[in-house]
């Protein structure tokens, strides 16, 4: 028996762990839905190209990775405010439809560009901590993964002091409740596009650092089902709602590494779908989401 | 509100009716001009077969909806055909119908749950369903589908029929026609406009009468048919079947096609495929591996900027533009 409450133990922190990753990809998806009403298919390239930025930056620098955060997260922002200046600020308005177009457009270029720079090969770098067990409820686990859960949690309290405690961030979610009167409060709606696209895609970036040094395996197609699942997280837990993105991104983690264990590695990706479907089935718009329109 | 030229495609009745005549006088002469090349009757074969599946994919456009799991009914069709014409000795050409059926039940299901989803929920959820598809097939029915490794089918033609290529290419041409004479049937038909009711207006379409979910679920069936007979057709051209058919790349390819020629437009697809088939096969004999992906990309990011009703709206731009230009010396 407690044999048994081990084994939960361990797929729940495998869970927190992969929840984590899942949690910064869909609280940005859910913060650029929140000002544009957009959500960008292509996000799970983004977690890519930070993956590699860190990657390169490790290979030149070699420095510890989880410093790299610092070069992967502003290059993302940036990488982001381009983006949405180019692509998405053109086509907003046009029907929801081309937003995923534009999206499938992004996804080939970026991956493409990625497999030109960096080849189609499958990378792998070791974090200094990577033999670093630590015993936590009579539970062994890697400390990189103690380490990650708790940036995570440190890059989502800065995220939320911003949104509520600066000038900035509050006109930030003054325009995700309403464009129309924030536009007449004298704030620059476009200019908050831009925002929260850059920080959707640094938080993305931040994921992209996180997903290299737990020692994962990356490939310049590598972003799309992480992405996907991101997806699936921010539906069950509502379009523009980031508690609900880490709600879901926690139970997400979680179910998921259960059916690993139950099911088979097989179903890892297949899961995601059917607990998205069986939530939509019974909630179109989402467990935690408002009304669709 | 609805004006049916751009329902139909080109706005010009004339350059239509041209536009037509040509390009299937071209799909007859082609092979002839350019000879019996194997390797460019391939290109032609599977160009035409993409025809019928981006069309049938565009069909779902009509009522307003959008797919990012078509695999799903591309596969499914193949792997029923395959397995039913290796089993039974019958001619694909005569098992592709029931992959196409298998696509249609299992398109009707998803679709009942789709109906009621919008925009994104939707789009994941049928790319989701390609995915569960494909898990299935690896894993519960490994037995059957042979997993990973896939399965030999029988091929439309032997191989030691001569000119049997050839017969191929006709054939699909002509099973593509027949395809798209229906799709024109139904949208020229009551069924058409209610479509385009549901589309431009929901709640008005209600309103007048019309149920939006018995059309939908309409329009997911006819597609999910015809992009089984698509699926079943590729395979038996290649000969074998894998879960690579269910692949993110097959769900994108008739969305890429359709939205370059024109989404929501008969033409579109058919305009569509040919542009970036002869583009990407060019790319191709240039040497160029990623980079052909970058270019397809920013085209379609592109066409949906500066041109959101596809190519087939360019010479209408063209024209526009012109007479502009001469009004104001």
């Amino acid at each position: 028996m407690a044999g048994g409450v081990d084994v939960i133990l361990q797929v729940l922190i495998w869970g927190l762990y992969a929840g984590c990753i899942y949690i910064l990809l869909a609280t940005g998806l859910n913060l650029i839905f929140g000002v544009m009403k957009v959500v960008n298919f292509a996000h799970g390239e983004l977690l890519m190209l930070g993956a590699y930025i860190t990657f390169t930056f490790y290979a030149v620098s070699g420095f510890n990775p989880y410093v790299l955060l610092a070069a992967s997260v502003p290059t993302l922002i940036l990488a982001g405010v381009v983006i949405e200046r180019l692509c998405f600020r053109p086509i907003l308005g046009t029907g929801k439809l081309n937003e995923i177009f534009i999206s499938i457009g992004l996804i080939y270029i970026i991956q493409n560009a990625a497999a030109l720079i960096w080849t189609d090969e499958w990378r792998i770098i070791h974090s200094p901590f990577e033999k670093i067990t630590i015993s936590i409820f009579g539970v062994n686990m890697p400390l990189d993964y103690l380490i990650i859960i708790i940036t995570t949690i440190l890059i989502l309290v800065i995220l939320y002091l911003f949104l509520r405690k600066t000038r900035l961030g509050k006109a930030m979610r003054a325009t995700s409740q309403n464009r129309k009167g924030a536009m007449l409060m004298g704030i620059n709606v476009e200019r908050m596009d831009m925002l929260s696209f850059g920080i959707g895609a640094g938080l993305a970036g931040a994921a992209g650092t996180l997903w290299v040094v737990s020692g994962q395996v990356f490939n310049p197609y590598m972003g799309s089902i992480p992405a996907i699942k991101a997806f699936a997280i921010v539906i069950i837990g509502g379009l523009g709602s980031i508690p609900g993105a880490i709600i879901g991104g926690l139970i997400y983690g979680i179910a998921e590494n259960f059916a690993i264990f139950t099911l088979g590695g097989a179903w890892k990706d297949a899961v995601s779908f059917i607990i998205l479907i069986l939530v939509l089935i019974i909630r179109p718009t989402g467990i935690f989401g408002e009304s669709a329109e | 509100m609805i004006d049916m030229n751009t329902t139909l495609g080109i706005a010009s009745k004339k350059i239509r009716i041209y536009g037509v005549i040509s390009l299937l006088i071209l799909a007859f002469i082609l092979p002839l001009i350019l000879g019996m090349n194997l390797y460019i009757l391939t290109i032609l074969i599977l160009m035409v077969i993409f025809i019928i599946y981006a069309s049938s994919w565009n069909f779902l456009t009509y009522t307003g909806q959008g797919s990012l799991g078509h695999a799903a009914f591309f596969g499914l069709g193949g792997y029923a055909s395959a397995l039913v014409a290796s089993a039974s000795g019958v001619s694909p050409y005569i098992t592709m119908l029931i992959g196409g059926g298998a696509a249609a039940l299992v398109g009707l299901f998803i679709g009942a749950i789709c109906v009621r989803l919008k925009e994104w929920f939707l789009a994941m959820v049928t790319f989701g369903f390609a995915i569960i598809i494909q898990t299935l097939m690896v894993s519960q029915f490994v037995d059957i589908t042979g997993g990973w490794d896939g399965i030999a089918a029988p091929r439309l033609i032997s191989s030691s029929v001569p000119n049997y290529l050839l017969i191929e290419y006709y054939s699909i041409l002509v099973i593509a026609i027949i395809v798209i004479i229906i799709f024109w049937l139904i949208l020229k038909s009551p069924v058409g406009l209610a479509f385009a009711a549901i589309r431009e207006n929901e709640m008005e379409a209600r309103a007048a009468g019309i149920d939006p979910v018995r059309y939908r679920l309409f329009a997911f069936l006819v597609s999910a048919y015809f992009s089984g007979v698509a699926g079943a057709l590729e395979i038996h051209h290649l000969g074998y079947i894998t879960p690579e058919i269910f692949g993110v790349d097959i769900s994108f390819w008739p969305i890429i096609y359709s939205i370059s020629g024109g989404l929501g437009t008969l033409a579109g697809p058919i305009v569509g495929t040919i542009v970036i088939t002869v583009l990407w096969d060019g790319l191709q004999a240039l040497g160029l591996t990623y980079a052909r992906f970058i270019i397809i990309g920013l085209l379609l990011v592109l066409i949906i900027i500066f041109l959101p009703r596809g190519l087939i709206s360019l010479p209408d731009r063209i024209r526009i533009s012109l007479e502009k230009r001469r009004k104001t010396p």
